[in-house]
């Protein structure tokens, strides 16, 4: 069976000879193995007890045993394909339905994110009959071929941007193009997106879609300014588009308010696609794509079978029930509230303190610390950012990521039962790490790029 | 090399199937799978995955961008494979330039057929001369694609020689040889725990692709490769993360299968009940006309229907009427595949019994007798 205890050394090199390298480790110069895991805390080979502060696919805990329970029930009644009837995602889908505005009411169920945005992009066009996509900078949708082509963060350093791809400023009101001194960030990032239309149209080119992560994660934890969804939507509707929301990082109640991070645009706002995936098995593949009858429709009328071997398999949806349970029998969208405002709050104290906290921002349990060296600047703090979860995983067993385009904003998005104390913990020891390394005149980074 | 890299892994008999220099290497999923080079894994999440994944190494390892794929193929619902698989792209965007479209070496209804005296030559010629033109268009391939036993296709064994040759060609053209046994590996074939060892010790892919039956049911896929075709693609710099695949779970599971396939003997079981359904069928075969043509190794097999054996002018109406009968009267389940939908589909678990397969044969011996009796005809005899 699995577990046969290899020792870490034996265990590294086999990773090192048998798994493409491409796949990497976290904290690669001392990676860490790590053999169990519960709620919001990892345990390696020796015992050690780490806190995640990572782990957002693992969304009500790590082996979550309402989650286990569920899965081994089912597994051992029937796996098999949606090509037959089942009453598992039937009711998964309708569940999910209710969490969504009620015009997107057609499910498609796939394993991972990267398939659902695949899907989407195949469904948008279907629909618009059009081809080109408008991605936002630094975005990335997935690891597919497709996907790669529209997720700047990965064609900038790959193959480069392709002509029906067209890229619009992210809406960073820290470090963008329009920051918190201008009256209107929204608008003027949305009237970017309709330039950008203007200039798709001046080449003869239609757009299909627009792909937004509803909080851009590789892009540094941003949150959308007010008013920007809608006027894009708006935009792109008028150019024959549609707005694909990819919720894969964000969904499940994360941002605690709503139970989806595109919801934080108002009432006013409903996407025309919506991906889902990463939290939504809490570790087991399972994503989906929700869409409107009218762009289903257009798919289902090109008469061809989409067959997608494993997904909405009732395993999957089993777990995807019990997940959508435990979100609200443990009440983690008001844990979520109530713990990231709680650790916002901490952070943003600690930002009177420590020049090098730049911007503080998140909602829910969706939060960026960003790191710079100079205010004025923004200097991006990018070594010390590395040299502090460095210490946070060394020193205090935290483990932490980084992201944004230097590396340079902490990421906290942890397990939805991250508690106060937690919370606190973080804090405490980022604030130790920083007054010693002040206390130690350590600079890492040069202050001028 | 060639040590047994945890004595905790067991030694399998069907290990020695594929050897090179003698040596083996007795890890997890390279069981059965042995190079001379150690293997890449990549763990993936389904085979759609895995395919994509599988183009995009070709591309980075030979940096040219063309792909060739057999006629009726089928390698994924992915956009990009959408676009390397005829059995889609024919019904959605059409075939794009850097596409190239080989004749499938199907020998009972294909472009060159059993009376042909070297029909993996002459379909490996026809690769040949498409390569030829995929160069007067100034064009570079950087892979073929291969279903070890093309199952869309309608359940194809491929001939003999085919692969070696087609592997000599595309690598003299600076091309790759992938080989997808999304359907087909696991030791389904019985005789070889993968379905491209069927083409002989002297063939070897140069990528895998697998999917399907590696975790029973649970989302698993993985492609595995060269040092030097991974080494290019980390070359890249650019990570490669894949949320779900190759974690703990998964790969408890894909173990956990490895084991019952062993423990259980399902590849002795497949050699055997599979043979004793292909003879059933054979056997049926000179009291039906229906029947063009019964093919399969291990539990892969198809029967193809055909209201006339001459023209084997397919049967898809009388094909889809009688696994609807099959369903309905005997609660069997069982597809069809082919273009044309009129090759039965059988491709069971590895547990299958050797009653299985005669109740199998034997309702549809009594469905196509009582259709005779009816002089039922569904399908005309010219299309």
């Amino acid at each position: 069976m699995a577990s046969r205890g290899l020792k870490k050394e034996e265990t590294l090199a086999m990773r090192e000879r048998l798994i493409g390298q491409s796949c990497r480790l976290f904290y690669s110069d001392d990676p860490v193995k790590i053999v169990r895991a519960r709620g919001q805390y990892l345990f390696d080979e020796n015992g050690k007890r780490y806190l995640d502060c990572i782990s957002n696919v693992h969304h009500v805990g790590h082996c979550h045993p309402s989650i286990t329970k569920a899965a081994v029930a089912q597994m051992d009644l029937l796996n098999t394909n949606t090509r037959f009837l089942h009453d598992n995602i039937v009711m998964y889908a309708d569940r999910l339905a209710a969490t969504l505005p009620d015009k997107l009411c057609v499910f498609y169920f796939v394993n991972s994110g990267s398939e659902a945005n695949d899907l989407a992009l195949r469904l948008a066009r279907q629909y618009t009959q059009h081809e080109d996509v408008i991605v936002l900078d630094h975005a990335y949708h997935g690891h597919l071929v497709s996907l790669i082509d529209i997720s700047p963060y990965k064609f900038r350093k790959l193959a480069g941007q392709k002509e029906w791809v067209h890229v619009a400023p992210l809406p960073d009101v820290y470090r963008g193009k329009f920051r918190e001194n201008h009256p209107e960030p929204g608008q003027a990032y949305a009237d970017a997106v309709k330039d950008l239309i203007e200039d798709v149209h001046r080449k003869g080119r239609k757009v299909s879609a627009i792909f937004v992560e509803s909080l851009p994660s590789v892009g540094g934890q941003i949150i959308l300014p007010e008013g920007y969804s809608s006027k894009v939507a708006e935009y792109v509707h008028s150019a024959g588009g549609v707005f694909v929301a990819d919720e894969v990082q964000t969904g499940f109640g994360r941002v605690g308010s709503h139970f989806w991070a595109f919801q934080l645009q108002g009432e006013g706002f409903c996407p025309d696609i919506v991906t889902m995936g990463k939290p939504m098995g809490n570790g087991h593949p399972v994503a989906c794509v929700a869409t409107t009858v009218e762009i289903a429709g257009a798919f289902t009328a090109n008469t061809v079978e989409y067959f997608n071997t494993f997904g909405g398999n009732p395993v999957s949806c089993a777990i995807g029930l019990a997940v959508l349970d435990v979100i609200e029998q443990e009440d983690l969208r008001g844990n979520a509230m109530r713990v990231g405002a709680h650790l916002k709050e901490l952070f943003k104290k600690m930002q009177t303190r420590h020049e090098l906290i730049g911007d503080v921002r998140g909602v829910g349990l969706f939060i960026g610390v960003e790191l710079v060296t100079e205010r004025g600047k923004k200097t991006p703090a990018t070594k010390t950012a590395a040299h502090i979860i460095k210490r946070l995983k060394e020193e205090d067993l935290i483990c932490v990521s980084t992201d944004g385009p230097w590396d340079n904003v902490l990421k906290l998005k942890p397990p939805m039962c991250f508690t106060v104390e937690n919370a606190e913990l973080v804090a405490q020891c980022f604030d130790r790490i920083l007054t010693d390394m002040k206390a130690n005149d350590l600079k890492l980074d040069k202050e001028d790029i």
